[in-house]
């Protein structure tokens, strides 16, 4: 089972990350949640493109400890689909989470 | 013991009883796929007829043929059947019949399991026929969007046969997914390790695990709306705090991923059959894995796609267009696999490769398409026309009515032990090309000219004439080529000579027994030691029919055995039940729960829940034995406990996956309850909870004294100790929870008047039931020690039990919070 979770792994936190910066999203607009204390960044922005780095900072580190001998896999198999799916969780995190530091919010 | 006796002893032992009353007994997944296809077929037949019908009416402008009522009904139910009933159980079907052949096993993980999930199919989908006979089908499209599908647009019955009929038929499908993940994870010849398995097997795991987390939000969404039908509480109007997006978010949560669980087993059709069709290998096994598992993901997160016309900030709908075009690259990299595959053998025309060939062009048109409306201000011209409409077909005939075409032609000669004989096959095939292919470039072009989707009509003036009359021209092109594949399946099981054994040399171990099937698959089980065992040793099925292999010899049970999941070692002996009717029996006795709730016959709901609820009880009970079973020799030298005896049995692991979909529901409630917090108008609401520190102090710690209990109760029984005192602790922390939740549902302010409190209802609800379940197990394992069924050795139905105290514990907790700190906060 742990090998199947190592699979695994690295896309369900995409799918949590993704899903989180969305109700984030949703919520900052939803009670219009404004304000700009730090110059030209407004608040929603700052939590946004936080949450959005913290997301990158996640998946590089389950990248990191998928190649990590201490936490290998005694299935050569295994390992390989594991970094595969490693590597697309770290793409679909930079580019579908993107839009946070690209788009206007709340529009 | 020679090869003919050991045979006849073994069909005795597995064979279902005799003749067509068989077919109501049978647990045996060979007879059961067979059944779960032959009637999947059956319902795409019925929504091609519908489909008929809708290409006759839009032939012509001004079409008399069908009111638009009428027309309403037709094309909902030609959605609606052939997604729910045709496309899904058509993949359980295969993966049924398939899956313990391909894993070199005698039966799937649960037999019994399997044939409740057909017959709740068979019955649930009976209930949408019969609403179509008597011309009260739903008729609100197949997603059922409300404010059209509530109460007041739509007050007759229609409505509640979809919402409750698919309910009852996506029961089958999460049977099915369990048994499938359970079954693909533990039951599978010894020494196939992950990497060794059947690339069906990983892409229907995949699947199977999409089920589980796909299907629950629409199970939610469609409990929802219907108790909105029934009571009035209000979750989608927004008069009342209620939010119709919020069945938008639900459906399509499910539905996005629909569309990938029906194409992932197309695709794990195409992997096995291609290369069988080159002469070759699979070329990037791991890479198709890994995409396999990569394309699941993302599809849980283009949802929203659907939505773009709906006035979500701009920020919202780039999230979902960026991942939308991202999907297309796991999908691009089978597709290179596969070209890569026929690139390195040496492609043979032969029926199944012509339409693996139709599904290539159709499917990547069907992808392009898809990127383009994955554009948004490209779907704001598209959305709602006919253009989505041909976008959709590309993908679902091509992604899927093709492979499965091909994968009949591949697998026929193994249902049937029949070589095929009439070639009409090739003529049909060009039929169903040219005609889908001019009925759907069509519809592309009409949707661009402005013709809308769902419309019954339209006028001359809009210059959509000649084009929609092609465009039905070329369906009914399509549906004779269709009818050829029907006439030469039946001729071809009525007629044609037997097939010799592996026709197509391939090398996966569906092959390595007599064609047709015997009920027990394989006389002795195989020790795999590579991807394609049969090209390794062609002289496999006769040495397994020999007895070469393990469980070899005959002895009055139905056994098989079970493997640790990664490297395929063998880790214990499993004794499966035998035919029965209990399967039929339980989906008939859930049909008349949901037939009440249909009817509004309330009374009756609680005798079908106590209905259910027995039958459940005797399911369980009827598995128990009073003697400790020793371990059992499996041949090579090998002994293996019994499932009985172990911490982790196959029942632990079906309950870990049911409870997977299970919490995914609570997960979606979750999420509702809070979507319509912050986005819905109409808050705050009238009322607030009145809140209770005594009753959410006595929740949390009966849920607590619950699962410390029940631990207790399982080490005394490793200690030979009795348990029962412990038990009974357990029962009363399980009590309490249920009174605090009751509490919840009694006191909540009036459910009718406000979304909030709906939702509260909704949760305090959710926690009752799994209160009540959590009281009836933990009963049914006093019943069991005090009556000598449990040992220290027999100690399997223990972790069962904790399993989900555990998840009420958790879910009962979580509830308490949200509902009494919402009370608070206000
Ligand atoms: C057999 C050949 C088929 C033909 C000629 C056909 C034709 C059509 C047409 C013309 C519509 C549009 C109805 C309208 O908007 O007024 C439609 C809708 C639809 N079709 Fe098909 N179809 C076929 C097969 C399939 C298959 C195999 C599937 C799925 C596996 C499917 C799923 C759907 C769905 C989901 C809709 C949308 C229904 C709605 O708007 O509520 N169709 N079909
Ligand atoms: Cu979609």
């Amino acid at each position: 089972m742990t090998d199947i979770l190592r699979i695994v792994i690295a896309p369900l936190v995409w799918l949590a990350a993704f899903t989180t910066v969305y109700a984030l999203h949703g919520l900052v607009c939803g009670h219009a949640i404004g304000g700009m204390p730090f110059g030209t960044i407004s608040v929603p922005r700052l939590l946004l493109v936080s949450a959005y780095a913290l997301a990158i900072c996640a998946q590089i580190i389950l990248l990191i400890s998928l190649y990590a001998r201490r936490f290998a896999t005694q299935s050569e198999f295994v390992r390989f689909v594991s970094r595969a799916t490693g590597w697309t969780a770290l793409v679909a995190t930079v580019w579908t989470l993107l839009p946070t530091v690209t788009m206007s919010h709340c529009l | 013991m020679k090869a003919l006796e050991r045979h006849r002893e073994f069909s005795r032992i597995w064979a279902s009883a005799p003749g067509f009353k068989g077919l109501f007994s049978t647990v045996n997944h060979t007879d059961l796929g067979r059944m779960f296809l032959v009637t999947a077929f059956f319902f795409f037949i019925v929504g091609g007829i519908l489909a008929m019908l809708i290409r006759a009416q839009l032939a012509t402008p001004h079409s008399a043929f069908a009111e638009p009522d009428l027309y309403n009904q037709i094309f909902t139910m030609h959605g609606t059947i052939m997604m729910f009933l045709f496309a899904i159980p058509t993949f359980e079907g295969l993966a049924v019949y398939l899956l313990p052949k391909l894993l070199g096993t005698r039966d799937l993980a649960f037999p019994r399991l399997t044939a409740y999930g057909y017959w709740c199919y068979v019955f649930g989908g009976g209930m949408l026929l019969f609403s179509m006979l008597f011309g009260i089908a739903p008729d609100s499209g197949w997603f059922m969007y409300p404010p059209l599908t509530g109460a007041i647009s739509s007050p007759g019955i229609n409505t509640d046969f979809w919402l409750i009929g698919i309910t009852f038929v996506e029961i089958s499908a999460i049977a099915a997914a369990v048994e499938i993940t359970v079954s693909i994870l533990k039951f599978r010849a010894p020494g196939m390790s992950l990497a060794r398995m059947p690339i069906f097997a990983w892409y229907a795991l995949v699947t199977a695990l999409m089920i589980l987390t796909g299907f629950p939000p629409l199970i939610l969404g469609s409990i929802l709306l219907e108790v909105e039908r029934a009571f009035g509480l209000p979750f989608f109007q927004a008069e009342f705090g209620g939010d119709s997006l919020l069945w938008q978010h639900l459906f399509w949560l499910f539905g996005h991923p629909e569309v990938y669980i029906i194409f992932l087993p197309a695709a794990g059709v195409i992997s096995t059959v291609l290369p069988v069709m080159c002469r070759t290998t699979l070329l990037g096994y791991g890479w198709i894995v890994a995409a396999a598992v990569a394309l699941a993901f993302l599809s849980f997160g283009l949802w929203v796609h659907h939505m773009f016309t709906t006035g979500i900030p701009h920020m919202g709908l780039a999230f979902f267009s960026a991942a939308s075009t991202l999907v297309a690259v796991p999908t691009g990299v089978q597709i290179f696999a596969w070209i890569g595959t026929m690139w390195k053998g040496r492609p043979d025309l032969r029926l199944p490769m012509l339409h693996i060939l139709g599904f290539f062009v159709t499917f990547v048109i069907g992808g392009l398409t898809g990127v383009m409306v994955a554009v948004v201000p490209f779907d704001w011209q598209a959305h709602d026309t006919a253009f989505v409409t041909a976008h959709l077909h590309y993908v679902l005939f091509g992604g899927f009515v093709f492979p499965i075409l091909a994968g009949l032609y591949y697998w026929l000669p193994h249902f049937t032990g029949r070589q095929r004989f009439f070639y009409l096959g090739e003529a049909a095939f060009a039929l169903i090309f040219t005609g889908f292919h001019v009925t759907f470039l069509a519809m592309h072009w009409v949707g661009l000219l402005g013709q809308r989707r769902r419309i019954s009509t339209y006028m001359p003036e809009d210059g959509w004439t000649t084009i929609n009359l092609i465009s039905s021209i070329g369906g009914f092109i399509l549906a004779i080529g269709i009818a050829m594949v029907l006439i030469e399946v039946i001729l071809h099981m009525l007629t044609s000579r037997r097939s010799p054994r592996n026709p197509w040399s391939a090398g996966t171990l569906e092959w390595a027994m007599i064609i047709p099937p015997a009920p027990y698959n394989f006389a002795s089980l195989p020790h795999v030691t590579s991807r394609e065992p049969f090209t390794d040793d062609p002289e496999l099925a006769v040495r397994l029919a020999s007895g070469e292999g393990y469980l070899g010899r005959p002895n009055d049970l139905r056994e098989t055995l079970t493997v640790e999941i990664t490297s395929g070692k063998p880790d214990y002996h499993v004794i499966y039940p035998t035919n029965t009717h209990l399967p039929i029996i339980m989906a008939a006795v859930t049909g008349t729960f949901f037939l009440s709730l249909l009817l509004k016959a309330y009374w009756c709901i609680p005798i079908a829940v106590i209905g259910v609820a027995a039958l459940a009880w005797r399911w369980v009970w009827v598995l128990g034995r009073k003697q400790d079973l020793p371990v059992q020799d499996i041949g090579h030298g090998i002994e293996l406990p019994n499932a009985s005896t172990v911490e982790h049995s196959p029942g632990w692991w079906g309950s870990l996956f049911l409870l997977v979909a299970n919490a995914t529901f609570f997960g979606s409630l979750l999420f509702g309850f809070a979507f319509l917090w912050t986005v819905a108008p109409g808050w705050p609401p009238p009322a607030w909870f009145d809140a209770s520190a005594v009753e959410l102090a006595l929740g949390t710690t009966g849920a607590m004294v619950g699962a410390a209990a029940i631990r207790r109760a399982r080490r005394a029984n490793a200690l030979r100790q009795p348990p029962l005192a412990w038990l009974g602790l357990c029962f009363a922390g399980t009590l309490t929870v249920a009174i605090a939740a009751a509490a919840i549902t009694l006191r909540v302010p009036a459910p009718v008047e406000h979304a909030y409190a709906a939702t509260l209802l909704v949760l305090g609800s959710y926690a009752l039931f799994h209160a009540s379940l959590g009281m009836l197990m933990v009963a049914f394992l006093v019943s069991r020690t005090a009556l000598g069924f449990t040992s220290a050795a027999r100690k399997t139905e223990f972790p069962v039990v904790q399993l989900w105290i555990d998840y009420l514990g958790v879910i009962a907790i979580l509830v308490f919070l949200v509902v009494h700190l919402t009370g608070w906060l206000s």
